[in-house]
């Protein structure tokens, strides 16, 4: 029930959050036996770690697994924390499976680099892996149809616009011979 | 082009040392200007303060000199900005402005004061020496914060969402980061310095979150504080980033720190366990039934804290978690007050 709970409570926050290594202890029998690498208290978590909102009419991008990234920050060297002052928010993300590398220093915040790294990095594998069928490129395509779908349209309705025009001229020009200069109907001289 | 070139040479000689010498560019590689035909883009000026900086043993000299001309452009990093910026040619103004700007980082100031803000979870705050400037782990620390509040909704008072004390609210960042993330929520948020009471009210107003906020000055070591504390009802949970710098490991800080930040924000006493310590004995006093606390530590403190809690049976609190930072340290814990 618990995992049940964690599971959807994750879900709702889905967008951009992702689980961090947790190792988790009684306060008991805790030895300080700090493993290379912490058991996940919920070893499913680890697949789903970005999740970006689909749109209605496209399939929500396939999630990128945590375990397959590598991640680069500038970690430099020292203590870190509160005895660093470091300015150097660059990430660098690394797709293994696909060697897609992604670099993004476009905010000031590393949290917020590693959000968009991910972002861009889930769109490329995507290109990657579905080619044409890849959501980005759909995408592409759709916006390219519309635009000439509406391109069209505007052709067409200038066009109806111009008949019209032609139209109208055309029958002031048959008034007025209809009519003549002596007002009789021009039509019906002998 | 002579009395430009003149201009350019002055505007982009580095500050003039300590002994009064013009430094950086005499006798170095730079080219001469001779070779300049004409006038400097972004690209440039951050390729020269690099060189200046690196030079004069300035730590991040590219990333410094990257922010600095950003910022003067416009924009928050330099890979943010359009890219035909990078190479249109600059103008004396904002040349005259970055070199005052690195004249500050040639005195090492950090670039978060040269810059006067910084960004924090998504949040542009004003910075101003010396309050203490807030570090990209602590963000962590709010992710954590934030993933916790949302596994367990809390409906402590009428306003709905959690009520949280912040204790050394430093520019505010961690605050006002909960408060914008969580709408429903309240935040206490003390600090014994004048300045960052200051410079948190600011900000929250800045940020147009005021209205759940209380900033109080008060320094939490103090006797009977807790009743004050306990005036808006009792508390959900308490984070903080106090001071955790071991006394002995405070002399090798880098001149960034020692000559600008308040010192006092990062001395942690003999075992960096002075504040944490206080914290602990402070909270379950605030808490009703249950309550969490959330700290940002050295990553010796996790086995101290934890030995410290056993010792203090009659405060009824668990290590419960530590989590890593993104370099894979021990850098967070959650202690928490059993119902029972």
């Amino acid at each position: 029930v618990l995992l049940h709970r964690l599971v959807s409570a994750m879900s709702t926050w889905a967008l951009l959050r992702f689980p961090a290594p947790l190792i988790r202890m009684c306060s008991g029998n805790w030895g300080l036996g700090l493993q290379e690498k912490p058991a996940l208290l919920f070893p499913g978590m680890a697949a789903t770690a970005v999740q970006v909102a689909g749109r209605k009419d496209y399939p929500a991008l396939l999630p990128l697994n945590e375990s397959e990234l590598e991640e680069q920050f500038v970690k430099g060297h020292g203590p870190g924390g509160q005895a660093t002052n470091k300015t150097s928010n660059c990430v660098v993300l690394k797709h293994v499976p696909s060697g897609i590398v992604v670099k993004c220093h476009q905010t000031r915040s590393v949290d917020q680099n590693r959000k968009i790294a991910r972002k861009i990095l889930q769109e490329k594998v995507d290109i990657f892996y579905n080619g044409e069928n890849s959501r980005v490129h759909k995408e592409k395509l759709e916006a390219g149809r519309k635009k000439q779908a509406k391109k069209k349209r505007a052709k067409e309705t200038l066009e109806k616009k111009k008949l019209l025009k032609e139209l109208w001229e055309a029958s002031q020009h048959v008034t007025e011979e209809r009519t003549g200069a002596d007002g009789v109907p021009g039509g019906f001289r002998e | 082009m002579k009395l430009w070139g003149r201009i350019l040479w002055t505007l982009l000689s580095g500050s003039r040392g300590r002994r009064g010498v013009p430094q950086g560019w005499a006798l170095n590689s730079w080219k001469p200007l001779s070779s300049l035909t004409g006038l400097l883009s972004a690209r440039e000026v951050v390729s020269h303060w690099t060189q200046v900086f690196e030079q004069r043993g300035i730590p991040e000299a590219q990333e410094s000199s990257e922010y600095i001309v950003a910022h003067v452009l416009g924009a928050k990093t330099f890979q943010s900005l359009r890219p035909v910026l990078w190479t249109k040619p600059l103008t004396p103004k904002q040349l005259q402005y970055i070199q005052e700007l690195c004249s500050h980082r040639l005195q090492r100031m950090p670039v978060q004061y040269i810059l006067g803000e910084w960004d924090f979870q998504g949040l542009s705050l004003k910075m101003e020496p010396p309050v203490f400037i807030p570090r990209p782990e602590t963000e962590e620390l709010v992710e954590w914060v934030l993933e916790e509040v949302a596994q367990r909704p809390t409906t402590v008072g009428a306003q709905g969402g959690p009520l949280i004390l912040e204790v050394g609210c430093g520019s505010g960042a961690i605050a006002l980061s909960l408060l914008n993330q969580l709408p429903e929520s309240q935040v206490i948020a003390v600090d014994k310095g004048e300045a960052a009471v200051r410079l948190t009210h600011q900000n929250a107003q800045r940020l147009q979150l005021q209205d759940r906020i209380r900033i109080v000055p008060l320094d939490i070591t103090s006797e009977g504080c807790w009743t004050h504390l306990l005036s808006w009802g009792p508390i959900d949970l308490v984070v903080s980033n106090p001071p955790y710098v071991f006394h002995k490991d405070m002399e090798q800080l880098a001149p960034e720190i020692c000559s600008y930040e308040d010192l006092v924000a990062l001395d942690g006493g003999e075992e960096g366990m002075d504040i944490i310590t206080h914290i602990l004995t402070l909270a379950p006093r605030l808490f009703n039934v249950s309550g969490s606390i959330f700290l940002e530590v050295d990553p010796r403190h996790p086995e101290l804290v934890s030995s410290w809690l056993q010792s203090r049976p009659d405060l009824r609190l668990s290590l419960v978690a530590v989590r890593k930072d993104f370099c894979g340290r021990p850098r967070f814990l959650h202690v928490r007050k059993s119902a029972v």
